[in-house]
């Protein structure tokens, strides 16, 4: 399918060539086409790092804030108007280490966003230190002796959180990868995919082919409302296991929670001021002589 | 080590660090910055010592506080937007009177801006930057020498007057190889640390805290606090002046903008104008008396800073309104050439000379 709708005009991409980010902006563009997401409806928010630049590369509004902090963001920028797609994209360090507070409690909070994480298991833009998904043993100019910390597991992590969806893909398959994207923006909550993407420039231990022979579809029987097996499934160590893990579908989403959409569907940023209601609130504070 | 050697400044400080004889160094990636991270990463676990990779700049910062209330020499490093984010827990090591080492590479800002040099954290560095009544030792090296003999100074200043003191590099001072010396000098005899949390054995116990509840008892803590400042500012102010003596204009600049004012005013003396320089080596405690006593002989001052004038206001309380304080500055990774300085220094002495 033609992805005019989503490209930009010339820009420069500054990613090296043969990075395993490209295929993941062609793919979604792609998803976003086929679910006809119009760029004037789309915010891609992200963080600070290789793949938060990806922001900048589609047609979209832009929120390119602070390193670690694309899901707060994200979440108010939802909240403010729940008739926006809003999708928070950033790197694995990004969102799971200088944002890894971010991430519990974003889960936790359930709002209606999908949060992709280009998974490299390295610093990219810093030029290669380890991140928190980096595999033990893995050498790095600052991890000279290799890793030793046990990697972080999003995925366990968020079924442990009750994750309303949870999802793995894959950069190097570009069909399977744009269905799961695909279904994570029509999920209604929080919605997770994890997105193994080869770094060329500053991981050659996790390559293409690394990738490609350490991980696996789950098959169709596998039920992604069952949380245990999800679980279970999560915590395989290698080969890893690419699909949708798990669906939760009983969780009402942050923007049903709060308050302010119970009786009044309108955006918040699209009421306008009620100057009665202001002028009583003020009244409250006027004290009677 | 006493030869000469050539190194990259951001190397350069992290091994006269070691030599200065920091225990412990946590760090988080950020660019310009990262050789130091990278350096430690190899030197310490060789001498025995800490280094870690922390998943932020809060847990840096954080263990930088721990290790410091062992009574351990300890630092961090970072630039421009990792040291904002350390600035709760400086404050913290602030009211909790404990010594750490902080090296800010400074990037251009604000919020992320760009990786280019500049000298826009200044306010931040002197005026404590996080919240409280506060002050940080800020030290402001303009060479990768002077960057190399700070080290041991900051970690000796911080234990005599147990307080944080930020280092400000800028990314050319990282980056930039020179050739350096490993100067040994002797210590200073530092207080024992008596307060340090080594074990209870056979004493009270000690605690660290900022937490101050029971009535009057923050204030009088505050008071103590700014005794000690008063002390830092009697006893430790560092600067270099060259030519002030006959001087009708003198530059203020410190860091990597002296390096450019130290060109522009040795030209400005080649064709007869009568310039000379101030250059604050600590930033806070800030050389006010130099620059009053300069301001009663002369008729003008020129700032020059990488940033939309920061220090600048430091200078304007010194000279207290005796004579015009004139600033230049870029910012954004800007950096004034010799030449823009020299024309600036040109513009302001040549009507001066008419009257
Ligand atoms: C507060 C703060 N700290 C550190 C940095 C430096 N920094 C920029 S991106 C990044 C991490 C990049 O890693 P990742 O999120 O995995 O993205 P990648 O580049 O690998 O795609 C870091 C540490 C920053 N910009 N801001
Ligand atoms: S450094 Fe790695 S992640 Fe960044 S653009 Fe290059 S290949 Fe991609
Ligand atoms: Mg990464």
């Amino acid at each position: 399918m033609d992805t005019e709708i989503s490209n930009m005009a010339d820009i420069d991409i500054a990613w090296c060539p043969g990075c395993g980010n490209f295929p993941i902006l062609k793919i979604l563009k792609q998803a976003l086409t086929e679910l006809t997401i119009e760029p004037t409806n789309l915010v891609m928010v992200s963080g600070i790092g290789q793949a938060a630049k990806i922001s900048h590369y589609l047609k979209a509004n832009v929120f390119n804030g602070l390193h670690g902090r694309a899901l707060p963001a994200a979440t108010a920028i939802k909240a403010a108007n729940p008739a926006l797609t809003v999708i928070a994209e950033s790197g694995d360090g990004d969102m799971y280490g200088e944002g890894g507070n971010h991430f519990l409690h974003t889960i936790r909070r359930n709002p209606d966003i999908t949060n992709i994480v280009h998974n490299n298991m390295v610093y990219g833009l810093t030029k290669g230190q380890a991140s928190p998904t980096s595999q033990i043993g893995f050498k790095t100019p600052v991890q000279v002796a290799g890793v030793f910390l046990e990697p972080f597991n999003p995925l366990a992590v968020a079924i442990a959180l009750n994750a309303s969806f949870v999802a793995r893909a894959f950069s190097g398959d570009a069909e399977q990868t744009k269905e799961i994207i695909k279904q994570a923006v029509k999920h209604k909550g929080y919605a997770l995919v994890d997105i193994f993407q080869p770094c060329v420039s500053f991981n050659k231990l996790n390559t293409f082919e690394w990738f490609k022979k350490n991980s696996y579809y789950l098959n169709d029987s596998h039920d992604p409302s069952n949380r245990n097996e999800a679980f279970k499934k999560a915590t395989e160590n290698g080969p890893f296991p690419l699909g949708i893990f798990y669906i939760n579908q009983d969780n009402n989403s942050f923007e049903e929670n709060i308050g302010i959409y119970q009786e009044n569907q309108k955006p918040l940023y699209e009421r306008d001021l009620d100057i009665g209601k202001l002028k009583s609130l003020i009244e409250t504070f006027i004290v009677a002589k | 080590m006493s030869e000469r050697i050539l190194m990259c400044g951001n190397e350069a400080l992290a091994e006269a660090a070691i030599i200065a004889g920091c225990d412990a160094y946590f760090g988080y990636p950020i660019t310009p910055q990262n050789e130091i991270t990278a350096y430690m990463s190899k030197r310490m676990p060789e001498e025995g010592r800490v280094f870690v990779q922390s998943e932020s700049e809060l847990a840096a910062i954080n263990m930088v506080f721990g290790a410091s209330a062992t009574g351990k020499r300890t630092m961090t490093s970072s630039s421009s937007p990792g040291i904002s984010l350390m600035q709760e827990g400086i404050s913290y090591l602030a009211g909790a009177e404990l010594p750490s080492v902080i090296v800010n590479v400074m990037r251009g800002g604000p919020g992320l801006g760009n990786i280019a040099p500049s000298q826009g954290d200044y306010f931040q560095a002197t005026r404590g930057g996080g919240h409280g009544d506060y002050r940080t030792i800020a030290l402001g090296p303009s060479t990768v020498q002077e960057l190399v003999d700070c080290m041991p100074l900051a970690f000796d200043l911080a234990d005599q007057y147990r307080i944080p003191v930020v280092v400000l590099a800028d990314g050319i001072l990282g980056q930039m190889m020179e050739p350096i010396v490993f100067n040994k000098k002797p210590r200073r005899s530092l207080p024992p640390k008596d307060w340090a949390l080594t074990g209870a054995k056979g004493r009270e116990q000690n605690i660290v805290r900022s937490l101050w509840l029971p009535e009057g008892s923050l204030e009088k803590h505050n008071y103590k606090l700014q005794a000690k400042y008063q002390q830092v500012q009697k006893n430790e102010v560092l600067c270099e002046q060259y030519e002030v003596d006959d001087a009708e204009i003198i530059v203020i600049a410190y860091g990597v903008a002296a390096r450019i004012v130290r060109s522009a005013v040795k030209k400005a003396r080649q064709e007869g104008i009568k310039a000379g320089w101030i250059r604050p080596i600590t930033l806070w405690p800030f050389p006010t008396m130099q620059i009053a006593k300069a301001a009663d002989e002369l008729s003008i001052f020129l700032v020059v800073e990488m940033s939309m004038g920061q220090m600048v206001e430091d200078v304007k309380l010194a000279v207290a309104g005796k004579v015009p304080v004139v600033f230049y500055g870029r910012a954004g990774g800007g950096v004034p050439s010799v030449d823009q300085v020299l024309e600036k220094i040109k513009q302001l002495t040549i009507p001066v000379k008419k009257q």
